[in-house]
């Protein structure tokens, strides 16, 4: 019994070491190190979907994919910082019409509205590292066939003519994948609740969703509206 | 049963010591500021190693951002400014950055002193070249035929670049907000040629290194805010940008201290980049892109200033020395492996001091390097120096390659050959971010090493290897 407890606690010790000795990946340094690759004219505006093609490029496993979809903006195409909070709320699912719940890493508040108002949500399968998964990815509408395409954003990012540049940018039935919707699921009454009575996601999103584009001032979502409305 | 259990906990207690990382030392360095004579309260940046007086020794020179520009001499055990001569300390025109280098290939090293009295963009004093004549120390760029191109951009930092690899040494000036320029002499006058070498970008010009880089002729490597960096690949004296494709240009981080560093111990220079609160990276080659191997401990982000690879505790592994502002400063050790295992120490942190630039030579002629501190910027502070508390048995080697003008040979990379490493050093041609070291390779020797060769390639890229059989001591080489 003795040497049996001896034993465990030295593997138990070695193995404390080992795991305080391995680095953990760092995702955050490796989105930053790779910017410029990413956004080879350096407009990283309401591109958001150059971050999920090339995050879904890369061989990684699942839970590299959750981690870096945490750290950009979908809606302005800014990086956000490590260990930001996530924003709960919903999002209308393309084929149901469906509130699909779920936590939305974004970098400033403003986009959260712009989300719920001019993206929906689908579902998504992919092959990864650790095997084949399911999870619900944010989209907007193909804008190439657009005549008001916003200028400050590159077309050739998403576009090939009127359609969309598949080669810059993952699409899901002729929509645009913008982000991941983290931990999507059908909505609950009471969550539905909880988004529509949040000062953020349920105030502040009515003002500013009822607020004409021309006169909003917050953020980077006007730009996100004039791609994605 | 009480004393079996005791029993038990003494072992686990064995065990996890052997078992936890090297983290527990006594101090490492020693605090020597009180040589350091007349050391009031000022704000100080750059700081240089050159022979300032031309008397065989070297010096440090510490710039004044509204105080005197000092040249410290080691004396009977004690540092003393040991000048006075107002073109020198001139504490008007706001120096920050600084290089030395014979540019007129007289064998003696002139000092660029990069002057700046606003954050970015123009300003009102231009920069000084400063040369040591009949005992006078007059203003190179004070005399009619050299005032065509004087810089008139904020700046950073200065680095020499022997372009040509023959001797006629340019300075590179990384300005902020404005054209980088680089002044060489031609024809007697001393020109601005960065638009022709294909250099006078606009950015925000943080740090600057220069030496064999990627190619066999000196190249530079320019870490910059705001913009991405520059690695300039060297093209028989032109040069060309090759940052993105060598997967070092750090786009969206804000470039500071700088340093080569051969981190594996390959023979060959890597880059050390400290990035103000951003991931400081430990670049290496690798099948013709930079990887950064840098560990969590290391790229962890600070308010990093100078960076410095040396090798202070004479044991034959380089240390890497952060110097924060407003934050404490941080030492590494680079093991065989390229890990960097971080150093725990009081002396020298400086957890409140104003760090701005550091410098390191063997000022004093022991052996081993000094290490000494600016401190500034928002807060006057004195200059502190140190010295690694060093094992008596420790044997270290010097090598002072100088050019065929005698003069310094800025940029030459110096590689130690034995049966236990194959270890490159620079010879430091400025700045990794406003300093420039003493321009020897500084190298203690392992345990147990032997078979000592050393091998110098000079700034033409050709290469000179001779055995060494003493130890302690500094081999001046010269080349032909």
């Amino acid at each position: 019994m003795k040497k049996f407890l001896n034993l465990s606690l030295i593997i138990f010790l070695i193995l404390f070491q080992l795991k305080s000795f391995a680095e953990e990946k760092n995702y955050h340094k490796e989105l930053i190190t790779d910017w410029s690759r990413i956004f080879p004219d350096k407009n990283r505006n309401a591109a958001g979907p150059k971050f999920f093609k090339y995050i879904i490029d890369k061989k990684i496993t699942y839970k590299d994919f959750i981690e870096f979809n945490k750290l950009y903006c979908a809606v302005s195409g800014s990086l956000i910082d490590p260990n930001s909070d996530s924003e709960f709320l919903f999002v209308e699912e393309t084929k149901t019409k469906k509130k699909i719940c779920g936590n939305y890493y974004r970098c400033c508040v403003p986009c959260s509205c712009d989300l719920m108002k001019y993206s929906e949500t689908q579902k998504m399968k992919h092959e990864f590292k650790d095997g084949l998964k399911e999870f619900y990815v944010l989209t907007i509408k193909n804008p190439c066939d657009k005549q008001d395409f916003p200028n400050r954003v590159n077309k050739d990012y998403f576009c090939n003519g009127k359609k969309i540049n598949k080669s810059e940018v993952y699409s899901l039935d002729d929509r645009i994948v913008i982000g991941l919707l983290h931990n999507g699921k059908s909505c609950e009454k009471d969550e539905i609740d909880f988004v529509k009575s949040h000062q953020v996601t349920g105030r502040y999103c009515n003002l500013r969703n009822n607020t004409p584009l021309e006169n909003l001032d917050a953020g980077m979502g006007d730009i996100f509206i004039k791609l994605a409305r | 049963m009480k004393i079996k259990i005791i029993n038990n906990l003494k072992k686990v207690m064995v065990l996890f010591l052997l078992l936890t990382p090297n983290s527990l030392h006594a101090d490492f360095f020693e605090d020597i500021t009180n040589q350091i004579v007349d050391n009031p309260k000022r704000l100080s940046y750059g700081v240089s190693v050159t022979d300032v007086n031309q008397d065989g020794n070297f010096d440090f020179v510490v710039t004044g951002f509204g105080y005197l520009n000092l040249a410290l001499s080691y004396e009977d055990g004690k540092l003393i400014n040991i000048l006075k001569q107002k073109k020198f300390t001139d504490e008007f025109r706001r120096t920050i950055g600084v290089a030395a280098c014979d540019i007129d290939k007289d064998g003696y090293e002139e000092i660029y002193f990069l002057n700046t009295d606003t954050y970015s963009g123009t300003k009102k004093y231009s920069d000084r070249l400063i040369d040591l004549e009949n005992n006078n120390y007059i203003d190179l760029f004070e005399i009619e035929k050299n005032q065509r191109d004087l810089n008139l951009t904020a700046g950073r930092s200065v680095v020499c670049v022997d372009r040509k690899g023959d001797g006629n040494y340019g300075v590179y000036v990384a300005n902020y907000g404005g054209p980088t320029r680089f002044y060489e002499y031609d024809n007697d006058i001393i020109v601005d040629k960065s638009a022709q070498l294909n250099l006078a970008k606009i950015t925000g010009g943080r740090a600057v290194v220069a030496g064999h880089i990627v190619s066999d002729k000196i190249d530079v490597f320019a870490a910059n805010e705001r913009g991405a960096n520059f690695l300039y690949e060297n093209n028989n004296g032109i040069f060309q940008d090759v940052a993105f494709d060598y997967r070092i240009d750090d786009e969206i981080q804000n470039g500071r201290g700088t340093a080569l560093s051969d981190i594996y111990y390959r023979g060959r220079l890597d880059i050390l980049s400290g990035n103000w609160l951003g991931y400081h990276r430990a670049w290496v080659l690798e099948n013709n892109q930079f990887k950064d191997i840098g560990n969590k401990d290391f790229d962890k982000p600070s308010r990093i200033r100078t960076i410095i690879s040396a090798d202070f505790d004479n044991d034959g592994f380089d240390e890497v020395f952060m110097n924060n502002i407003a934050e404490p400063n941080k030492l590494f050790r680079i093991k065989d492996d390229g890990k960097f295992e971080q150093i725990n120490f009081q002396v020298g942190l400086e957890a409140n001091g104003y760090g701005t630039g550091a410098a390191v030579a063997d000022i004093d002629n022991d052996g081993v390097l000094e290490l000494l501190v600016a401190r500034g910027e928002s807060k006057e502070q004195p200059l502190t120096l140190y010295k690694a508390k060093v094992n008596k048995e420790n044997k270290y080697l010097r090598i002072k390659p100088l050019n065929k003008y005698g003069a310094p040979a800025r940029g030459a990379t110096v590689t130690l050959i034995t049966n236990k490493r194959k270890h490159s050093k620079t010879i430091d041609a400025g700045s990794g971010y406003l300093c420039q070291m003493e321009p020897v390779a500084h190298y203690g020797i392992r345990k147990n090493e032997k078979n000592f060769k050393v091998e110098v390639k000079w700034t033409n890229g050709t290469k000179k290897l001779f055995n060494v059989s003493k130890l302690n001591q500094t081999i001046t080489i010269k080349q032909k």
